[in-house]
C-alpha cells in the first residue's frame, strides 16, 4: 500500500484552466473524496493520477516514486468509472481476470484471486454471466472487483455510484467503504454528491474552479467550512444580512449575535451571515431573537425543517427543530428565532 | 364502444399498405428475374395457362460451362479479400484515433470519406491510371492495381459502418479501463475493442466485398477482367444465362449475408442465451 500525492499540478484545456496548482496528499490507506460542482477539475485530477491525461506542470507521486511520466498501463492503479465499463464480450470472471492476464499471473493464481475477489464483492454466483445480464449495481461491483483484483497501489473511483438508483447507491457506497477499509487501500473518490462524500470519506477535498477550497474530515468540512463556497456546497445554509459590530459579534437588525470565526471585516461593514439550520432555533416569545412567520414545515422523521420568513429583512430561512412540530406550529404563526453564530461564516454583502 | 376497435383497425391499414407496397416493390423484380432465368416461355406468351411450362436450369448450367466463370470469380474474390484487409487496416485505426484523440476532426474525416461519391469512377480511374502508367507501370499491369481504387470506392460505406461500431461501445471508457488494468495499446485493441466491434467490422467487410464484386466501370476502364466484366460480356452473348447469373449471384449473396448475420451475433449474446437455457433447465 502507498500514498498518492499531487504536487502543484496544473492543467489547461485550451483557454480553460482545469487545475491550478493542485496540492493534495492521500495518505496510506486513506479514502479522500474530491467533491465539487461539474467542471471544478476533480475528474481531471483523477485522470491525471490514472495517466489518462498529462499535467502541464507538477508531479504525481505514489509511494515516493514520481510516476508523472509513466504511461497509464504501467501505473498499477485500479479504476472504477462512472459509466459501466465492463468489457461486454467477456463474462464476469473474465472481466475480473483481465488485469491479471495482462500481468501474466499464472492460471492457478488467477483463478484463486478471481474467486476470492468475487467472494469479497458477493458475486460468486454471477461468475459466468455477461455484463448485460447484470443490474447496474452488480456491474459496478464487478468493476470494483476487477479494479481490486490487480492489487493496485491506489484505487481511483470516478463517480462510480452516479448512474445507480438511490437505494443501490447507498448500499454500494457502504460496500465500497467496507472493502476499502478491509483491504486498507489508498483511495481517491470523485463525486459531486455531498452525501456520498460525507458518508464514505476519511477526508474530503472540496474543489472549485480548479482549486482545492478546503481539505478536512467530513465533520470539519461541515462544521467549520473554510469559506462561503464550501459552506454553501456542503449541507444547507441560511443567509442573513448583518452588520459587523466587532471581531466577536455581528448585528442582525437589533439583535447582537456573538461569533467566534476570525474575519477581516471592519466594524459597521455589511455582510451576509451564513448559518446552518441546526444553528438556529425557535425560542420562547420574549427571548432575544429575530421575529418571523412560519411559512412551511417539512417533517423528516427525526426532525422538522421549519421555514420562517424573517420580519423586516423579508428573508426566508430554514430552522431545524428536533422531532415533530405537528400541533405545535402552524403556517402563519409568529415566532422568535435565535441564531447561534459560533459556526457562522461571513461573506461581503452583495 | 365499437368505434375504438374499428378506428384502431383502420389506423393499421395505412402502415400495412406501405409495407405491402414495399414488399411488391422489392420482390417483383426478383420474381421477374427468377422467371426470366428459369423459364423459357417468351413474355408475350406468358399467361395462366403457360405459367407452369418450360421451367429449366439450362441457363444456370451454361454459367458453369463458361471457361471464364471460375477464374473471374476467383479474381474478384481475391480482390475483395485484399480490399477488405487494406480497408480495415487503414480505417479502423483512423476511426479509433479520431474518436479518442481528435474528436473535433470527426466532421472533416466524415466529409473526406464521402468524397468518392462525388468523383465519377471513370474520372477516378482515368486520372489515377495516368499516374500509374507514368510512375509504376509494373503495378498497373497487375489485376491487383484495382485494389486501391476499390478501397477508395468503399470508403463511404466502410467508414460509416466502423464509425457506428465505435459509437456503439463507448470506446473511450473501454480503452481507459483496459489501460488502467495494465494492457498496452495492442492488447487493448485485440481484447477490449475489436471483439466488441465484431458486428460493425463484419458489416464493413461485407459492404466492401459487395462493392468489389459489383464494380464494373473501373475494371473496364483499366481493361481488367473481373467477375462483373465477365457477367456483362456473358449477358451480351446469352440473355437467359446472364439473367441466371444475376439470380445466382443474388442467391449466393443472400445466403452469405444470412450466414454472416448468424456468425456475427455477439459472442456474449450467444453465451448468455446458453446460460439462460441452462438456468431454465
Amino acid at each position: 500500500m502507498s500514498n498518492l500525492a499531487f504536487n502543484s499540478i496544473r492543467k489547461t484545456f485550451g483557454p480553460t484552466v482545469a487545475l491550478q496548482g493542485l496540492d493534495l496528499d492521500v495518505r496510506d490507506g486513506e479514502l479522500i473524496s474530491l467533491l465539487g460542482p461539474s467542471g471544478c477539475g476533480k475528474t481531471t485530477a483523477l485522470r491525471i493520477a490514472a495517466g489518462f491525461e498529462a499535467a502541464d506542470s507538477g508531479s504525481v507521486v505514489v509511494a515516493d516514486e514520481n510516476i508523472s511520466n509513466l504511461p497509464a498501463h504501467k501505473r498499477n492503479m485500479g479504476m472504477v468509472f462512472q459509466s459501466y465499463s465492463l468489457f461486454p464480450n467477456l463474462d464476469v470472471a473474465s472481466n475480473v481476470e483481465y488485469g491479471l492476464r495482462t500481468r501474466k499471473v499464472d492460471k492457478t493464481e488467477r483463478r484463486k484471486r478471481v474467486a476470492d475477489i468475487l467472494e469479497l464483492v458477493e458475486l460468486t454466483d454471477q461468475a459466468i454471466k455477461y455484463p448485460h445480464q447484470l443490474s447496474g449495481g452488480q456491474q459496478q461491483r464487478v468493476a470494483l472487483a476487477r479494479a481490486l483484483a490487480i492489487q493496485p497501489s491506489v484505487l481511483l473511483l470516478d463517480e462510480p455510484l452516479s448512474a445507480l438508483d438511490a437505494k443501490v447507491r447507498s448500499s454500494l457506497r457502504d460496500e465500497i467503504r467496507r472493502i476499502q477499509t478491509e483491504l486498507g487501500i489508498t483511495t481517491l473518490f470523485v463525486t459531486h454528491d455531498q452525501e456520498e462524500a460525507l458518508g464514505i470519506s476519511d477526508r474530503i477535498g472540496v474543489m472549485s474552479q480548479g482549486s482545492l477550497e478546503q481539505l478536512g474530515t467530513p465533520a470539519e468540512i461541515y462544521g467549520d467550512p473554510a469559506n462561503a463556497f464550501v459552506a454553501r456546497f456542503i449541507g444547507s445554509m441560511n443567509e442573513i444580512p448583518a452588520t459587523v459590530v466587532d471581531a466577536r459579534a455581528v448585528r442582525v437588525l437589533e439583535v447582537v449575535v456573538p461569533t467566534t470565526r476570525s474575519h477581516d471585516f471592519a466594524a459597521g461593514e455589511r455582510i451576509n451571515l451564513l448559518v446552518r439550520p441546526e444553528d438556529t432555533s425557535i425560542v420562547a416569545e420574549g427571548d432575544s431573537g429575530l421575529s418571523g412567520t412560519v411559512v412551511s414545515q417539512t417533517f423528516q422523521g427525526s426532525s422538522t425543517d421549519v421555514g420562517v420568513r424573517l420580519a423586516v429583512l423579508d428573508v426566508l430561512i430554514s430552522v431545524h427543530v428536533v422531532g415533530s412540530t405537528e400541533g405545535v406550529l402552524r403556517a402563519g404563526d409568529q415566532v422568535t428565532v435565535a441564531v447561534d453564530g459560533a459556526r457562522a461564516v461571513f461573506e461581503p454583502a452583495s | 364502444m365499437s368505434s375504438r376497435p374499428l378506428r384502431s383497425r383502420l389506423s393499421r391499414i395505412g402502415p400495412n399498405l406501405v409495407l405491402l407496397g414495399a414488399l411488391v416493390f422489392f420482390t417483383a423484380p426478383l420474381v421477374s428475374t427468377a422467371r426470366q432465368a428459369l423459364q423459357t416461355v417468351p413474355m408475350p406468351l406468358l399467361n395462366w395457362n403457360t405459367l407452369s411450362d418450360k421451367w429449366t436450369l439450362a441457363g444456370v448450367r451454361r454459367i458453369f460451362d463458361e471457361e471464364n466463370f471460375w477464374p473471374t470469380l476467383r479474381v474478384s474474390l481475391e480482390l475483395a479479400a485484399a480490399t477488405v484487409v487494406i480497408t480495415l487496416a487503414l480505417l479502423v485505426p483512423t476511426a479509433l484515433f479520431v474518436h479518442l484523440r481528435l474528436p473535433k476532426a470527426r466532421a472533416l474525416v466524415e466529409f473526406l470519406t464521402v468524397l468518392p461519391y462525388v468523383v465519377p469512377p471513370v474520372a477516378l480511374a482515368a486520372g489515377v491510371a495516368a499516374f500509374y502508367r507514368a510512375n509504376a507501370r509494373w503495378f498497373f499491369t497487375s489485376t491487383y492495381a484495382l485494389v486501391p481504387f476499390y478501397v477508395v470506392m468503399a470508403l463511404p460505406f466502410t467508414y460509416r459502418a466502423i464509425d457506428a461500431g465505435i459509437k456503439a461501445i463507448d470506446v473511450r471508457t473501454l480503452v481507459d479501463a483496459s489501460r488502467s488494468l495494465g494492457a498496452g495499446w495492442v492488447t487493448t485493441l485485440r481484447r477490449a475493442v475489436l471483439p466488441n466491434m465484431a458486428s460493425s467490422l463484419i458489416s464493413a467487410s461485407f459492404l466492401t466485398a459487395t462493392v468489389v464484386l459489383g464494380e464494373f466501370t473501373i475494371a473496364v476502364t483499366l481493361a481488367k477482367q473481373t467477375f462483373p466484366t465477365f457477367a456483362f460480356e456473358f449477358f451480351g452473348r446469352d440473355f437467359q444465362g446472364g439473367v441466371a447469373l444475376a439470380l445466382l449471384t443474388l442467391v449466393m449473396t443472400t445466403v452469405l449475408l444470412g450466414i454472416l448475420t448468424i456468425l456475427t451475433r455477439p459472442k456474449a449474446v450467444r453465451a448468455a442465451r446458453k446460460t439462460d437455457r441452462l438456468a431454465k433447465a
